[in-house]
C-alpha cells in the first residue's frame, strides 16, 4: 500500500452515540482512556478530555444528539487520539462569533469552542444552518 | 400496593389498555376463542406446569430463584393460576393489573427480562404441540394466533413494569448518592468546606449550588471552601457553576475559596479562558483553610515553640 508521508492512518475507531448529558461523562471517560493507553501525559490528556467534555456537550445542549468518533491515529512517527464529533442539528450561523469566544445562545460562558481549539493540537470545524455540525480534534502525543 | 403505582406511572388506563390490544390486534374474537380454550388449557395444566419447572430447574440461572422445595409448591401454584388467567378471555383492568404484579415480583427478586422471556417461549412450544394435536389443524392455528397475541400483550406489560421498576430504583439510588456527594462541612466558626468527588453534570451543579447557599445562610459562614481535587474534569460547565455559586455567596456576604486545583486543572482553566478572579483560588486545601482562617481573623499556631536539637 502507498501511504503519503503525512497521512494520518487511523489505527482504531469507534463510535459513541451522544443523546443524553451523561454520555458527556461516558465519552470522555473512554477519551481519556484511550490518552491513557497511549502514554499521554497528565497535561495532554486533561487538555484532551477536557477538550471532548466541551464538544460533547455542545451536541447534547445545541443539537440534542449526534456521534462521537474515536479514533487512535499515527502519522510517520507520531500517535494521537482523534475525536470527531457530528451532529445533524441546527448548525452555527455565525461560525466566526462562535469561535471568538464569548458568545453563547444558550446563555452559558460561550468558551467552548474556543477553548477547545485552543487545548488540542488539531481543530476543524464543519457547520451548515440547518444541517448539523462537526468538530473534528487530534491531540498527539508529545515525543 | 405497588402493582397499583405502576399501573398509574405506566398510564394504564382504559384507553391505553384499548391502544395497546388494538396495536396487538386481539380483539374480542380472540379473547372469545381464549375462553373456547379454558377446558383444554386446564385439562394439560399439570403436565404444562412440571415441564415449565423441569425446564427452569434444569438452568443454573433460573434455578437459583428457587431455593427450597416450598418455594417450588407455592410458584407453581401461582404460575397455574397464571397459565389459566390466559383463557379466561378477559383483558380489563383487573387482568393487566395481575399482568404489572409479575413485573414488579420478577424485578423484586432480581429475575432479568430475559429468563422471564425464554421461560415463555417455553410454554408457547408446549402449547402448539398440544392445540395441534387436540384440534383440527386450522382451529389449531386460529387458537395459537389468539395466544399469541393475549402473550405478547401479558409481555410487554411485563417488560414495561420491569423497566420503569428499575429506572425508579436507579433515580433513587442517583439521589441518594447526590446527597451524598455534597457534604458541606464546618471547619470552624464562618469556615464552611465543601469537597467535591466526581463527576458534575446539571442536576449535581444545581444541587451544589443550593446546597451552599443554604448552609452559608444557615452557619452565617463568612468563607466557604471548594474542594475540586476530586472533580475528574473541570470545563466551562464547571467553571461556571463555580462562578455563579461564588457570586451568590458573595450576595450572602461570604467569601468562596477554590482549592485542590492541579496543575492540568489550572493549565486547562487557563486555556478555556475561563476567569476566575472572583474566586480566591489556592492549589492545597491546607492554605485555603490556613486563608479562611485568616479572613475571620484566626490563625493556626504551634502550640509551644519547637525545640531544637542542639539544645
Ligand atoms: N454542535 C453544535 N450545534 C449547534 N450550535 C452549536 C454547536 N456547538 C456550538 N454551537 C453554537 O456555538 C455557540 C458557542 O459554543 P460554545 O463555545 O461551546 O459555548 P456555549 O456552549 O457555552 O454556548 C453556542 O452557544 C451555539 O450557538
Ligand atoms: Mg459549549
Amino acid at each position: 500500500m502507498n501511504v503519503e508521508p503525512d497521512a494520518v492512518e487511523s489505527l482504531s475507531r469507534r463510535e459513541m452515540p451522544i443523546g443524553s448529558e451523561d454520555d458527556v461523562v461516558v465519552v470522555r471517560r473512554a477519551v481519556r482512556a484511550l490518552a491513557q493507553k497511549r502514554g499521554f501525559n497528565a497535561f495532554a490528556s486533561a487538555a484532551l478530555t477536557t477538550a471532548t467534555s466541551e464538544l460533547t456537550r455542545n451536541v447534547w445542549v445545541h443539537a440534542r444528539k449526534g456521534i462521537a468518533i474515536l479514533e487512535e491515529v499515527a502519522d510517520g512517527g507520531r500517535i494521537g487520539v482523534r475525536v470527531t464529533f457530528e451532529d445533524e442539528g441546527p448548525g452555527i450561523v455565525d461560525l466566526e462569533r462562535a469561535l471568538a469566544g464569548g458568545f453563547s445562545t444558550a446563555r452559558t460562558m460561550g468558551l467552548g469552542l474556543s477553548g477547545s481549539r485552543r487545548l488540542v493540537d488539531a481543530f476543524r470545524i464543519d457547520s451548515a444552518v440547518g444541517r448539523g455540525t462537526t468538530v473534528e480534534i487530534v491531540k498527539w502525543k508529545e515525543p | 400496593m405497588p402493582h397499583r403505582h405502576y399501573m398509574t406511572a405506566l398510564r394504564l388506563d382504559e384507553s391505553e389498555i384499548q391502544t395497546r390490544r388494538s396495536y396487538f390486534e386481539l380483539g374480542d374474537d380472540d379473547l372469545a376463542r381464549l375462553r373456547t380454550l379454558h377446558g383444554l388449557a386446564e385439562k394439560h395444566t399439570d403436565e404444562f406446569i412440571e415441564r415449565f419447572y423441569e425446564h427452569l430447574l434444569r438452568s443454573a440461572s433460573t434455578r437459583k430463584f428457587f431455593p427450597d422445595d416450598a418455594t417450588i409448591v407455592r410458584v407453581k401454584r401461582a404460575q397455574r393460576q397464571y397459565f389459566l388467567q390466559l383463557f379466561e378471555g378477559r383483558c380489563d383492568r383487573e387482568y393487566v393489573q395481575q399482568r404489572v404484579a409479575v413485573g414488579v415480583a420478577h424485578e423484586h427478586v432480581g429475575l432479568a427480562p430475559t429468563w422471564y422471556l425464554g421461560a415463555y417461549r417455553k410454554y408457547l412450544a408446549l402449547l402448539q404441540v398440544r392445540l395441534f394435536d387436540d384440534l383440527p389443524a386450522a382451529e389449531a392455528q386460529a387458537a395459537f394466533l389468539s395466544v399469541q397475541k393475549i402473550v405478547f400483550f401479558d409481555m410487554t406489560l411485563a417488560l414495561d413494569t420491569y423497566i420503569a421498576a428499575h429506572q425508579e430504583t436507579l433515580a433513587r439510588h442517583q439521589a441518594a448518592l447526590r446527597e451524598l456527594s455534597t457534604p458541606v462541612i464546618r471547619v470552624h466558626d464562618g469556615v464552611l468546606l465543601l469537597p467535591l468527588v466526581g463527576a458534575i453534570d446539571s442536576a449535581r451543579a444545581q444541587q451544589v449550588m443550593d446546597t451552599v447557599l443554604l448552609r452559608v445562610a444557615e452557619e452565617k459562614a463568612k468563607c466557604i471552601i471548594v474542594d475540586i481535587a476530586g472533580v475528574p474534569v473541570v470545563d466551562t460547565k464547571v467553571a461556571d457553576s463555580l462562578v455563579k455559586t461564588t457570586a451568590s455567596v458573595r450576595l450572602l456576604g461570604a467569601h468562596t475559596i477554590l482549592t485542590g486545583i492541579s496543575a492540568q486543572v489550572a493549565r486547562t482553566i487557563v486555556h478555556l479562558g475561563v476567569d476566575v478572579s472572583t474566586m480566591h483560588t489556592r492549589a492545597r486545601l491546607q492554605e485555603g483553610i490556613e486563608l479562611a482562617l485568616d479572613l475571620v481573623g484566626k490563625r493556626i499556631a504551634p502550640v509551644r515553640a519547637k525545640r531544637s536539637s542542639g539544645e
